[in-house]
């Protein structure tokens, strides 16, 4: 599903973000990509998603490989992956239901059709009661789940995480991080940067570390 | 087809309900836009009614040819009758000149001390055509008849007229490509500020699989609307401002006895007036668009 070949992300001013990282996360896998804040966690989020591009090195996603992703295909390569934000970014002047329909009005889904996804998601993630709610109403475990709703409600075969749990305390950390092991179970395959090693001892699943921008362990 | 007319629908009814929600700051765009349109289109119309009046002064238009002495005036009006620029012509003999030159005040006495009737035979003629060239060619044809000594007509006076109004016109037009940019800019100004506090926004729906298309929408709609509505202001204002005219108009025509009024745009005008409002919004809305909403993060 994920596969890095030699990557190399540089930004400018020489700050070396990563350096040859090679690593492969298989289809239907779970794993978590760890290490200290500015590791390069995010970086690697941010080049499986193309929000960057990296400066060496190839990297494959869902069957494509990125370099010859032309740019207007970029949107619709965006629709086969959700994304969980550690800062959640909904938007605030919209009902939970409108954040939630986002991916799916933007990809042309409407009507009942996209009622039902909507739901189902909000759903899954134990917010139906509140669809009609504004996100600076919800506390912030479920503002996450919100974002986790937006995330998976066009179905993709791709879940990436970026500090997830960042904001929340014990209790709701480990509610967010078992409802992303509910959606492996249900064949999507998940990636979740954190540097909460607790997860990672309670769920044995496959750990990535990065340190200073090398690959440690896990490849 | 279908999903693509409805998804359009559905950012137009969005867009409306933005606008309903947010009044005070569309307005003053609409009111901005209004008076930018109205300038302009108020030119237009003054100049449209200026042209009316002298079509129907020119209908009163005629040329006085005056034949040498000996020739049969009557048998020469019934030939320049016929010629094809003529509409009407209208013989005045040396004896009806005289007399109703008599009638004028003070010339009575003068006439008397003539011996003899010293005017020549004057053929009135209305023409056909009032363009200057056709008058020209009129004139022409008249001045070459050997019973034609001379032919008095206001031509110069009517080619300054035109070349008046070709200047009016050509104000107008000059005015209106300044104004129509001032829109565009005002428009982009706007879409600007509403594409930087959407930021967050357009950020997630980046982020979630929206196409540049889907992006721009919204801000495109923005404009045109906002445009559309600002030619509507400048409607509006046109006819307070005709409407504010015509009265002391009125007034100067009763002074006069003539019955003139000043009119609007037409309805073509007017329909004119909004697409080219609603078509410089999203031009303006496009142009802000393509200069703030950045490249997709690929830097």
């Amino acid at each position: 599903m994920i596969e890095f070949s030699h990557v190399f992300k540089r930004y400018e001013g020489g700050n070396e973000a990563l350096s040859d990282i090679n690593f492969q996360v298989a289809s239907g896998e779970m794993a978590f990509l760890t290490g200290h804040s500015g590791a390069g966690k995010s970086t690697i989020l941010k080049l499986i998603a193309l929000m960057e591009r990296p400066t060496r090195g190839q990297i494959t996603v869902n069957g494509r490989l990125l370099a010859r992703l032309r740019p207007r295909r970029l949107p619709f390569f965006r629709r086969e992956i959700g994304i969980v934000f550690q800062d959640n970014k909904l938007l605030n002047d919209r009902t939970v239901f409108d954040n939630v329909a986002l991916p799916l009005v933007v990809a042309g889904v409407s009507g009942d059709d996209m009622r039902k996804r909507v739901q189902a998601a909000l759903d899954k993630v134990g917010l139906l009661a509140r669809e009609r709610s504004f996100p600076p109403t919800l506390s912030g475990g479920e503002q996450q789940r919100v974002g986790i709703a937006r995330a998976i409600a066009h179905r993709p075969a791709l879940l990436i995480a970026d500090e997830p749990t960042g904001n929340l305390d014990a209790a709701m950390s480990d509610e967010i991080i078992d409802l992303f092991s509910d959606f492996n179970v249900h064949g999507v395959t998940v990636l979740i940067a954190t540097h909460d090693l607790r997860h990672i001892e309670r769920l044995k699943k496959r750990v990535i570390t990065l340190g200073r921008g090398h690959l440690v362990q896990g490849a | 087809m279908k999903i693509y007319l409805m998804r359009h629908l559905q950012v137009l009814v969005a867009t409306l309900g933005d606008f309903a929600r947010h009044p005070s700051a569309t307005l003053l765009t609409v009111a901005m836009i209004g008076v930018t349109l109205a300038l302009p289109a108020g030119l237009y119309a003054g100049l449209l009614n200026v042209e009316r009046f002298t079509r129907d002064w020119h209908g009163q238009m005629s040329l006085a040819v005056y034949l040498k002495k000996a020739a049969p005036g009557n048998q020469a009006t019934a030939v320049i009758q016929r010629l094809p620029g003529v509409r009407r012509a209208r013989y005045i003999s040396p004896e009806a000149g005289l007399q109703e030159l008599a009638r004028e005040p003070g010339m009575g006495h003068a006439i008397r001390v003539l011996h003899a009737n010293p005017l020549p035979g004057v053929v009135l003629v209305t023409p056909r055509a009032i363009q200057p060239a056709a008058l020209q060619d009129l004139v022409a044809q008249l001045k070459a008849r050997p019973d034609v000594a001379h032919v008095q007509s206001n031509i110069a006076w009517l080619e300054r007229l035109n070349a008046a109004l070709a200047l009016g016109r050509r104000l107008v037009l000059v005015l209106s490509a300044l104004l129509s940019f001032a829109l565009i800019l005002i428009l982009s100004n706007t879409t600007r500020a509403a594409v930087a506090s959407r930021s967050t926004e357009i950020e997630v729906i980046r982020l979630v699989g929206g196409t540049p298309a889907f992006i721009r929408r919204p801000f495109l709609y923005a404009g045109a609307i906002t445009g559309v509505f600002g030619a509507l202001c400048a409607l509006l204002l046109l006819e307070i401002a005709l409407f504010a005219l015509n009265g002391p108009l009125h007034r100067l025509d009763a002074l006069y006895a003539s019955t003139y009024s000043l009119t609007g745009l037409t309805w073509r005008q007017a329909w004119l007036l909004l697409a080219l409002g609603g078509g410089l919004g999203w031009l303006g809305a496009r142009l802000a668009v393509g200069w703030h909403i950045r490249k997709d993060g690929l830097s």
